[in-house]
C-alpha cells in the first residue's frame, strides 16, 4: 500500500473519530439538550453593542435588545461607536436616554470597544452583541440560570442566520445548525472553545480577572473563551436562547470572513499550544483543541488528494477520448457493467460513502435537535454535506498559506 | 486550579469504535477483493475448458471436412475472444488500481491467463491457415514500465470493440516468468514496448487508431 493511501486513510480515520465522539456524548446527554434552566435571581445585565459603520443594521439590533422580555430597571445597553464614518453615531442617538452611547476618539476595533464597555457597565452580568445581529425576548432568562453555579464564566447562546436569502446565505444557514448542535455538545464536555460574539453572557468580575478581550487578536472570541478555560471557569450553552446574524452573501466577503477566523484559530492555537494533549485541561485540551487542529491538516490532504484524483481523472479521460477521435458508440456497448459495479466497492470508495453517511447523520441529527424538517432545506442540506466542504477545504488551505508566509490583511 | 472535565471513557470508547469501524471497512474491501478475483478465476477455468473444446473440434475435420467444420470452428472462436478479452481487461484493471492484496493469487491468475491466451492464438492461426479466416491478429506485449502501454493498450480496445470478430486481439504482459510469453517474445524478437505483432509483422512503438487501421488494411 502506497504512503499516500496511507494518508488518505489516516486523515479519515481522524474524521470518523471526532463524529463517533460527538455521537457517544450526544447519546450519554439527549435528555439534556432540550432543557432550559429557569433563572432564580435576576441580576443587572449591561448590554454592550460596538458599532463600526453599522447604519443598515443597528436600528433594528438596539431595537431587539430593548424588547427583550427583562425588568427595564435591570437591563443597560451601551453602544460604543468605533469612530464611524457614516450615519451609526445619528441612529444612535435617536434612542435618547435608553441607551447609553460611548465614542471612542479613533478607531480602535471591536476588542477595545468591548473592553471600554465593560469598564463603563454596572451590571455583574454583560453580554457582547454584534451590531448586525438581533436576538428573541426571551433569551435573557433562558440564559441567566446557568450562572447560579459559580463556576460558570460564560454563556453561549444558539446562533443563527438572519433571513437567509441567497443560497450561498442558505448554505451557511444549514451550517449554522450544525454549530449549535455542536456548540451544546461541547458544552457538554466542558470544551467550548469560541463563545461568538453574538449575545454571549460574561460574568464581569470574570472578564476583568482575565484582563478584557485581547486588543488585536483576530479572533478575540475564541481567545477570550481559552482564557476563561485557563482561568479555571466553566462556559455553558443554551441550544434554545437564540440570536440571529448577518452572514456573508457573496462568495468574496464569506472569503474574507473565514480567512480571518482560520488565521484567528491557528495563530489562538499557536498562543494556547499548552493546552494541546495536557490532560489539566480535560476534553478541551486532550479532545477539542488538538483535534480541531489535526482535523485542519486531515481536511487539507483529503482536499489535495481529492483534486489531485479529480483532475487526474478528468485529463486521462479527456485525453482517452483524443486517442479515438471521440467514437464513443464501441466502448458504450461493451462496457463491462458487473465489473465496475464491483469495483465501486473498493477500500477508497466504501471509506467515502462511510465518511459521507456519518457526515450526513450527524448534520440529520443538527436539524432534528433544532426542530427543523429536512424537507424544507432538502437542497442546502445535500450541498451543504457533499460541495460546500470543498470550498471550505480550500478556505483553510489558503489561511494556512497565509498564516505561513504571513499575508498582510486589512479587516 | 481544579482539573477540567475529561471523558476519558467516551474518548476511548469512540477510539475503540472507530478501530473496529476502521477494520470492518478493510474487511470488506479486502473481501471484496478476493471476490473480484475468485470470479477471475471461474470465467478463466470457462474460457480454458471452451478452448480444450475448440481444440477438440478440430478433430472433426478428418470425419466432416472443411465445407462442415469451418463454419462450427469460426463460430467458437468469435464467442471465445469476446470471454477472454473481457477477462484480461478486468485482471489488468483490478491489478493497476493498486487494490490486490493478494499479489500471488493475482499472478498465478495472470500466468494462467497468458497461457491460456498463447494457446488460443495458436488455434487460431491454424484455423486461418486451414479455414481462411477473415480477421486480422493483433498480439500486443506491454510491459509495467513502459509509459505509453496504457494509451495503447485503449487504443487496441476501441478497434476491437468497433471490428468485433474481424479483429482479434491478444494481450500479453510481457514482464511475466512465463516460459509460453517468454518463447513468443523471443520468436518475434520483442526488445521494447509496445509492440505489436500485426498479422505475423512487428511493429515497434505507440500506434495511434489511424495507423493501426492504415496497417490493416495493407496486411491480411
Amino acid at each position: 500500500m502506497e504512503i499516500v493511501h496511507i494518508i488518505n486513510y489516516f486523515a479519515w480515520f481522524i474524521f470518523v473519530f471526532i463524529a463517533v465522539v460527538w455521537i457517544l456524548v450526544l447519546l450519554q446527554n439527549r435528555e439534556r439538550y432540550p432543557r432550559n434552566v429557569r433563572p432564580k435571581k435576576m441580576p443587572f445585565i449591561s448590554v454592550l453593542i460596538p458599532a463600526y459603520n453599522e447604519e443598515d443594521t443597528l436600528e433594528k439590533t438596539i431595537k431587539s435588545v430593548l424588547e427583550i422580555d427583562y425588568p427595564k430597571n435591570l437591563l443597560e445597553v451601551i453602544v460604543i461607536n468605533d469612530c464611524s464614518k457614516d450615519r451609526t453615531r445619528e441612529i444612535a442617538e435617536k434612542f435618547g436616554n435608553k441607551i447609553r452611547l460611548l465614542d471612542n476618539e479613533k478607531n480602535r476595533g471591536k476588542a477595545y470597544s468591548l473592553n471600554r464597555g465593560v469598564e463603563a457597565a454596572k451590571g455583574g452580568l454583560i453580554a457582547c452583541l454584534d451590531a448586525d445581529s438581533v436576538v428573541e425576548k426571551g433569551i435573557i432568562k433562558k440564559m441567566i440560570g446557568y450562572f447560579e453555579n459559580k463556576q460558570i464564566g460564560a454563556v453561549t447562546p444558539a446562533l443563527g442566520v438572519f433571513r437567509a436569502q441567497n443560497f450561498l446565505e442558505k448554505i451557511q444557514y444549514v451550517e449554522y445548525l450544525l454549530n449549535v448542535f455542536l456548540r451544546k455538545t461541547l458544552a457538554f464536555m466542558d470544551a467550548v472553545h469560541v463563545t461568538p460574539g453574538v449575545f454571549t453572557i460574561y460574568r464581569k468580575n470574570v472578564l476583568e480577572d482575565v484582563g478584557g478581550f485581547e486588543v488585536g487578536n483576530l479572533t478575540e472570541d475564541m481567545e477570550i473563551a481559552l482564557k476563561l478555560h485557563k482561568a479555571g471557569y466553566k462556559i455553558e450553552n443554551n441550544m434554545n436562547a437564540k440570536s440571529y446574524t448577518h452572514c456573508p452573501d457573496k462568495w468574496k466577503s464569506l472569503f474574507n470572513q473565514r480567512i480571518r477566523w482560520y488565521r484567528g484559530a491557528i495563530q489562538n492555537s499557536i498562543k494556547y499550544k499548552y493546552m494541546f494533549f495536557n490532560p489539566k485541561y480535560g476534553n478541551l485540551g486532550m479532545f477539542l483543541l488538538p483535534f480541531n487542529f489535526i482535523s485542519v491538516f486531515a481536511i487539507i490532504i483529503i482536499f489535495m488528494l481529492m483534486a489531485w484524483n479529480y483532475l487526474t481523472a478528468i485529463s486521462n479521460f479527456i485525453w482517452k477520448l483524443y486517442l479515438i477521435n471521440f467514437d464513443l458508440a464501441p466502448l458504450m456497448s461493451s462496457f463491462d457493467w458487473n465489473f465496475a459495479l464491483m469495483n465501486l466497492f473498493s477500500s477508497p470508495v466504501l471509506f467515502a460513502f462511510f465518511g459521507l453517511a456519518l457526515g450526513a447523520y450527524v448534520l440529520y441529527i443538527s436539524f432534528r435537535v433544532n426542530g427543523i424538517e429536512i424537507k424544507s432545506r432538502r437542497p442546502q442540506y445535500f450541498v451543504y454535506l457533499v460541495v460546500f466542504p470543498f470550498a471550505l477545504m480550500a478556505f483553510w488551505f489558503l489561511a494556512l498559506v497565509h498564516e505561513v508566509f504571513r499575508v498582510k490583511r486589512k479587516w | 486550579m481544579a482539573r477540567k472535565q475529561l471523558n476519558i471513557r467516551i474518548l476511548v470508547s469512540a477510539l475503540v469504535i472507530s478501530a473496529i469501524l476502521f477494520s470492518a471497512g478493510f474487511y470488506t474491501g479486502y473481501s471484496i477483493n478476493k471476490q473480484i478475483l475468485g470470479s477471475i478465476e471461474n470465467d478463466l477455468k470457462k474460457v480454458t475448458a471452451d478452448i480444450q473444446n475448440f481444440q477438440l473440434q478440430f478433430l472433426f475435420f478428418d470425419v466432416l471436412g472443411e465445407s462442415a467444420t469451418c463454419p462450427l470452428l469460426r463460430d467458437t472462436l468469435s464467442n471465445i475472444n469476446t470471454q477472454s478479452y473481457e477477462i484480461g481487461n478486468r485482471l489488468v484493471s483490478s491489478g493497476s488500481e493498486g487494490q490486490i492484496t493478494d499479489q500471488n493469487e493475482y499472478i498465478i491468475l495472470k500466468k494462467e491467463y497468458s497461457r491460456l491466451l498463447t494457446g488460443y492464438w495458436l488455434l487460431a492461426k491454424k484455423l486461418k491457415d486451414t479455414c481462411g479466416l477473415e480477421a486480422s491478429t493483433i498480439i500486443y506485449f506491454f510491459s509495467k514500465e513502459c509509459t505509453t502501454c496504457d494509451d495503447q493498450g485503449f487504443v487496441l480496445s476501441y478497434l476491437k470493440n468497433r471490428m468485433q470478430e474481424k479483429l482479434l486481439v491478444f494481450a500479453l504482459d510481457g514482464d511475466l516468468e512465463e516460459p509460453s510469453v517468454k518463447v513468443l517474445k523471443e520468436y518475434f524478437n520483442i526488445k521494447t514496448y509496445p509492440s505489436l505483432i500485426i498479422n505475423g509483422k512487428l511493429y515497434e512503438g505507440f500506434y495511434s487508431v489511424e495507423d493501426i487501421e492504415k496497417l490493416l488494411k495493407t496486411a491480411v
